[in-house]
């Protein structure tokens, strides 16, 4: 009776989550997009989609991290360019580093630029919205260091490591995103850190006041997504097989829109994997529709910049800010 | 103690004691003179100076209005956006064929527009500012490209070319005059005005504000109205400087608005802010940028400054804040 009525109540938290509505969305869009279009539905789009947002997936992982502990993250288009463009330099014939060195420079910047990142929100104490929208720009910059070298990627484990699928099919970047949200979702469970950082997403003071380290707590998840970041770059230079300094230009927009989406609160302290997958799912398949349907390319900003809106419009009705009168 | 004489001096102690905006006109008139003396020949001349107060005048007039909207506790980053959409719909419209009085008209109409339905987010629903306006920022410029297909349209009508390139009295170019009238403007409204102490009020403690009576909505609902239309205001003076209207414009531009808005003391979370502060906010960091640009100094590397002077910027606040909190 007892583990009935558990297993019950957990069934009933999971109905009470966005996610199965995300769930429902998603399988209408995936019939609206088979019913009007005859190539959505095939071996060869799916497998498309699926490794586009092979980029995104990965820089949603630490940006949902950063998110839930009540942060924010702006500066991940920037840093995945930086990495990658780093990176494909460092690939150059004329330099040639060793391919595992190759990676770890790269984890090496990620992870540098979200220490920075935590450091000053959190030490300084700035807003971390501001903070992150400052190192973009002077990531972006700095990614420019390198603009007129136009390296090109011929390493083949450097190639493989974004483009291939597993027996013909299914791609492994999508292994590594399914692969890093389980292992996050796990850490969120099952460890303190996990634990402390819904805490601090919830009421930063109190968990100060419980003692919760929420400095470190907020550095090591600007860490982690600047580790996500430096993945991403990577996959970006695999997949389109050279180095510019523009790559990942725009990626914020579209990361904001999925993890928000997926159920993550603006402001933390709620949110899970599970959503967040499916919306990355939902927003690669519109993204992939409106190719197929043929809308036009400058429209494709708009509807981008429109489903944010949207998504944060929802996000600010479900906790239920509009009956706030001031 | 008591003694009348005693408290007036007290009075002119103060006013004589220097605050944030005497310092950074100070540090204005330094800069100033230090890239004047390094920027030998070109920096102070009539052909770099004219130009740099011109591009100043439509920063100003945006920052202007947003230092209201900044100190009642929101923010606008869609004011890039909104510059670069207005600017494609004059040149548009000019191109139409329509009289260029009806397109500033349409012009200004679309700024209220886009005012209209970031306040409404912003304060019927009660998103976050921040996400709300960096949304409809790419929602802007995307309907800006869409509408001129991604080209730069020419924008060449007579009323269009006054509102940037003309002279009142054949010696004051016109957005100087606009650039002033906005700040005597916002000065009065800020300084003088009931709802100047409302909008303090707001920033400083929007629950004591509305529960001593203030419709906190409907004043921070205005106030993004009037940022619309000052940024359309901005786009019109941007689109008659190029003589061109281009998605492209006004890209980047809300990291140096609110970066010298911050430079002028304007608090991010609202409540502090001082209308002149933010001139001499605006100044400073145009002529820095307008220095490395005679430096020759790549536009990229520009942007490295940017982004670094806007974390300088709030962090020395921050770090003031704190210390002072401390002294307490």
């Amino acid at each position: 009776m007892d583990q009935a009525g558990k297993k019950y109540s957990a069934f009933f938290n999971f109905l009470k989550t966005p996610t199965p509505t995300l769930i429902g969305i998603y399988l209408i869009l995936l019939l609206l997009f088979s019913l009007t279009n005859e190539n959505f539905f095939t071996i060869q789009n799916i497998k498309g989609i699926f490794n586009n947002f092979a980029v995104f997936g990965i820089l949603s992982a630490g940006v949902t991290i950063v998110m839930i502990g009540g942060g924010f993250d702006l500066s991940i288009g920037s840093t995945a360019g930086l990495a990658g463009i780093v990176s494909s330099v460092l690939l150059m014939k004329k330099i040639a580093v060793p391919t595992p060195w190759v990676f770890i420079i790269a984890v090496f910047i990620g992870c540098s630029v979200g220490l920075i990142n935590g450091l000053i929100i959190t030490k300084v104490g700035i807003n971390p919205i501001i903070t992150t929208l400052g190192t973009l720009a002077i990531i972006r910059g700095v990614c420019y260091f390198w603009a007129d070298l136009n390296p090109r990627v011929y390493n083949v484990f450097v190639q493989n490591f974004g483009r291939i699928y597993l027996g013909n099919v299914f791609p492994v970047t999508t292994l590594y995103i399914i692969i890093s949200f389980i292992i996050l979702t796990l850490i969120l469970k099952f460890t303190r850190f996990g634990r402390d950082i819904y805490t601090i997403g919830g009421n930063e003071q109190l968990a100060r006041l419980a003692g919760i380290p929420v400095d470190r707590i907020k550095i090591i998840s600007y860490v982690i997504s600047g580790f996500f970041c430096a993945i991403g770059g990577l996959i970006l230079i695999s997949q389109l097989g050279s180095g510019r300094p523009e790559y990942g230009t725009g990626a914020e927009l579209e990361v904001l829109t999925i993890v928000v989406l997926g159920g993550v609160v603006v402001g933390g302290g709620r949110g899970n994997f599970l959503g967040v997958f499916i919306a990355l799912a939902i927003i690669q398949t519109i993204s992939n529709g409106m190719v197929l349907l043929d809308v036009p390319v400058y429209l494709r900003m708009v509807v981008k910049g429109a489903l944010l809106v949207l998504v944060i419009t929802i996000d600010a009705i479900r906790n239920k800010r509009h009956l706030l009168m001031y | 103690m008591a003694e009348s004489g005693s408290i007036n001096d007290l009075k002119k102690k103060k006013e004589f004691k220097l605050n944030n905006t005497v310092v950074l006109f100070i540090v204005l008139i330094i800069l100033f003179a230090v890239f004047s003396y390094v920027g030998k020949p070109f920096f102070f001349s009539k052909l770099n100076l004219i130009p740099m107060l011109n591009n100043l005048s439509f920063i100003g007039i945006v920052a202007a209005v947003l230092t209201m909207v900044m100190v009642s506790g929101e923010i606008d980053f869609s004011v890039g956006g909104n510059i670069g959409l207005t600017a494609c719909l004059t040149a548009f419209l000019i191109d139409k064929g329509m009289p260029g009085w009806l397109v500033v008209i349409l012009a200004l109409f679309s700024g209220l527009v886009m005012g209209a339905f970031n306040g409404m987010i912003v304060t019927v629903i009660g998103v976050n500012s921040i996400i709300a306006t960096i949304g409809t920022m790419f929602i802007w410029r995307g309907i800006g490209y869409t509408l001129t297909n991604g080209e730069s349209i020419l924008a060449i009508n007579p009323v269009i070319d006054y509102i940037g390139r003309g002279f009142i009295f054949k010696v004051i170019p016109f957005p100087i005059i606009l650039l002033v009238i906005t700040f005597i403007i916002t000065y009065l409204v800020m300084n003088h005005s009931k709802w100047g102490r409302k909008i303090y009020a707001i920033g400083s403690n929007p629950i004591a504000s509305f529960l001593s009576g203030i419709n906190v909505k409907k004043v921070k609902f205005i106030n993004f109205l009037i940022c619309g239309v000052t940024a359309s205001l901005g786009g019109l003076i941007l689109t008659s400087l190029t003589a061109v209207g281009m998605p492209q414009h006004g890209q980047g531009l809300e990291l140096v608005i609110v970066s010298s808005i911050i430079l002028g003391g304007t608090a991010l979370g609202g409540g502090r802010g001082q209308i002149l502060g933010t001139l001499a906010g605006v100044l400073i960091l145009s002529i820095l940028y307008n220095f490395l640009t005679i430096m020759n100094i790549y536009y990229f590397y520009i942007q490295i400054v940017q982004g670094a002077v806007l974390i300088l910027v709030v962090s020395t606040y921050e770090i003031r804040q704190s210390l002072a909190k401390r002294r307490i």
